[in-house]
């Protein structure tokens, strides 16, 4: 028996939705494999495919998640420009292409698993502030986000406020004075501030999205 | 500008206090305790705080044994164990002060990377043995030992805790006998299922090999849904090593996982262990002098009060401010909840509104807005809890809000579904805002929204 063979009655019997499915998405990987690798069980994983194919067909249907897709998913309007949207789709794009595949999708949003370890939910956070990639998250960075949250919720803050604000972060999320937040630091601000990541964790990823819609909602 | 409290947690319900420590968030809860998070206020340092009911130890008749177990737990200064600091009193509870560490329980490196590598694996396991060892050799036991006991501080270092409380995770029968209670038997010794009386050095010593073969092989040895041939498992030790482990520590956790607790390696025998051996360092430690005042003062029955601590509530006179990462936090743009609701038609259950009033005012008014529509508010501070009176589709719908500072003049509110109904929410907040109207502050942007939307919502 060749291998294609093996392949296949292992599809069959692990009830794997490759088998179900004829026609393959670029980056798509078996959901056998990818629910080994995060807390997803395979149907979980079959039912992210399902959500991938939705999104990934929006506005060009090639079975990759582009950034404009990205942004019409979560804002309706494929055009609105949002500095944190951006910054996860980079953080999604592990391969650096400019897409998101449905693997790349699948091992992304694990980290955002109810179950999966805090640690990974306050590191991927950290990547997502540290804008520069300098392993640091750096005063006019933050600054640069606040301002940015600002204009995103059309909330108009003097320069003087804004300060405020920044001074009260340094002081209590800068421990060693010197003008940045190191990992470690970050690390220690989370501890004492866990609402910090709460949006860290989708409790919609629990469910296995092979339930009908109806269902969901009745769950939620 | 009120500045939020190191891991409260608790928003802005005002902070509690016990003795020179701030509780923050729980941090786990068992049947006789609790751990919260606390914050030393007058060195800034962390710890986590255990606190027994002592009425539930007096009616199980545990106290003196908890006061035994305290004790020793008190003498034992290991870096590979988690530390006690202090024990205080209040007239009904018992706090335990002990170290925190931030590095998450060591199996999450598993659950997350698979399996270790054979050199990682044998330096955690290193460090469990040694910290073992020195309990042993203090005359405590673990006889608990499981993954969610074995920590990692911030250096990657293994720390085990409840080490020596033995006595809180057993329960009391009728017969006023301790009997274990194991939620998974997977860690425990054959001879401690027996429950005819072990040895707890070599019970402990099985445990560590389990935990080993799990840190190598990334599941467990014994492991079958039913009960009953789980046990026969366990007593003939029948388990297979997978293939990638090397020879040597093949034989090891062959030796370890004997049995018979008379033939079992000890660990004097583990520390000569070839494949144990390799890159092992002692460690090193002072050993200084520890008084057990404190845990006298505890469980000092004279009825002298003078020692006891008292837990009280600091009220809060004004909001939460918040920082600039909580505030960066209520983008949209890092609302991942926003792919699910959109592709399938969901509601969202939360929503939040900006207001240029000041918070008392706007809690004044949220209550105004709330009672006519049949909500009974409960309030704490700038927190207000908002109680359907009537049952909806899913019982009674229970709303959350909370009021935040975002600057002097500026607050933001958020209202959150507790429970109930999330349509019912929905509705819900749609008919509030109507009578919010006058405190909702509209930026331009938001009052062309407001045409098609009725208020200017940032839902998320």
């Amino acid at each position: 028996m060749n291998l294609i063979d093996c392949r296949k009655i292992s599809s069959a019997l692990m009830g794997c939705y490759c088998s179900k499915n004829t026609r393959r998405t670029p980056g798509y990987e078996d959901p056998t494999v990818l629910a080994a690798e995060t807390p997803f069980t395979v149907s979980e994983v079959e039912a992210l495919y399902e959500l991938f194919k939705k999104l990934s067909s929006s506005i060009i249907d090639d079975g990759l998640i582009h950034k404009e897709e990205f942004q019409l998913a979560l804002f309706m309007n494929r055009n609105k420009r949002n500095l944190f949207a951006d910054r996860i789709f980079d953080l999604f794009d592990v391969k650096r292409n400019g897409v998101i595949d449905f693997g790349e999708f699948v091992r992304s949003l694990s980290v955002f698993h109810p179950n999966a370890p805090v640690i990974d939910k306050i590191s991927f956070a950290f990547k997502l502030y540290d804008l520069r990639y300098t392993g640091y998250i750096a005063r006019e960075e933050l600054k640069e986000m606040v301002l940015a949250l600002l204009d995103e919720s059309d909330l108009i803050l003097s320069e003087e406020f804004v300060e405020l604000i920044m001074e009260k972060t340094f002081k209590e999320a800068d421990m060693n004075g010197d003008g940045r937040i190191d990992q470690e630091e970050w690390k220690e601000f989370v501890s004492k501030n866990p609402s910090l990541i709460k949006n860290m964790t989708l409790p919609y990823l629990k469910w296995g999205y092979n339930l009908s819609i109806s269902q969901l909602c009745n769950e939620l | 500008m009120a500045s939020r409290s190191s891991g409260s947690g608790s928003g802005s319900g005002g902070k509690t206090r016990v003795g020179r420590y701030e509780l923050g968030r729980t941090l786990g809860e068992g049947t006789f305790a609790k751990v919260k998070f606390a914050r030393n206020v007058e060195s800034a340092e962390n710890v986590a705080i255990k606190i027994l009911d002592k009425e539930k130890l007096l009616k199980h008749k545990m106290i003196s044994q908890i006061k035994r177990e305290i004790s020793t737990m008190k003498l034992i200064r290991h870096p590979n164990v988690i530390r006690m600091f202090e024990v205080m009193a209040s007239k009904t509870k018992i706090y335990i002060v002990l170290e925190f560490v931030t590095g998450g329980e060591l199996f999450d490196k598993i659950a997350t990377q698979g399996r270790l590598k054979e050199d990682e694996a044998r330096k955690y396991f290193q460090q469990l043995i040694n910290a073992v060892d020195y309990c042993h050799s203090r005359g405590v036991f673990h006889r608990d030992l499981k993954p969610e006991n074995l920590l990692l501080d911030a250096n990657g270092v293994l720390k085990v805790s409840d080490f020596g409380l033995s006595a809180l995770p057993q329960q009391v029968r009728e017969d006023g006998l301790l009997h274990t209670t194991c939620g998974t038997p997977n860690y425990v010794a054959p001879e401690v299922i027996n429950n005819k009386g072990y040895d707890g050095a070599k019970a402990d010593l099985w445990s560590c090999g389990v935990i080993l073969f799990v840190l190598m092989a990334g599941y467990l040895p014994f492991e079958e849904s039913n009960l009953m041939s789980l046990y026969q498992k366990i007593f003939k030790a029948d388990f297979t090593c997978p293939s990638w482990l090397s020879s040597s520590a093949k034989k090891l956790i062959k030796r370890i996982l004997d049995p018979s607790p008379m033939t079992r390696i000890t660990i004097a025998e583990l520390i000569e262990n070839e494949w144990f051996k390799k890159g092992y360092k002692p460690p090193t430690f002072e050993q200084a002098d520890v008084s057990l005042d404190d845990v006298d003062a505890v469980f000092d029955e004279s009825g002298d009060t003078q020692n006891l601590v008292v837990e009280r509530r600091e009220e809060r006179a004004t909001p939460v401010s918040m920082n600039a990462f909580e505030l960066i936090s209520k983008s949209q743009g890092l609302n991942l909840s926003s792919l699910f609701e959109t592709q399938m038609g969901l509601v969202k259950r939360e929503t939040r509104f900006t207001s240029k009033c000041p918070a008392n005012e706007i809690i004044s008014k949220i209550e105004e807005a709330a009672v006519p529509l049949g909500f009974d508010v409960k309030k704490n501070n700038y927190k207000l809890k908002l109680q359907g009176e009537k049952t909806g589709r899913k019982g009674h719908l229970s709303i959350a809000t909370e009021v935040f500072e975002v600057a002097p003049s500026l607050c933001m509110v958020e209202l959150r579904k507790a429970g109930g109904d999330t349509l019912e929410f929905h509705n819900f907040y749609k008919n509030l805002a109507t009578g919010l109207k006058d405190i909702v502050w509209k930026s331009v942007d938001e009052t062309k929204e407001e045409a098609n939307d009725g208020v200017g919502f940032v839902s998320s």
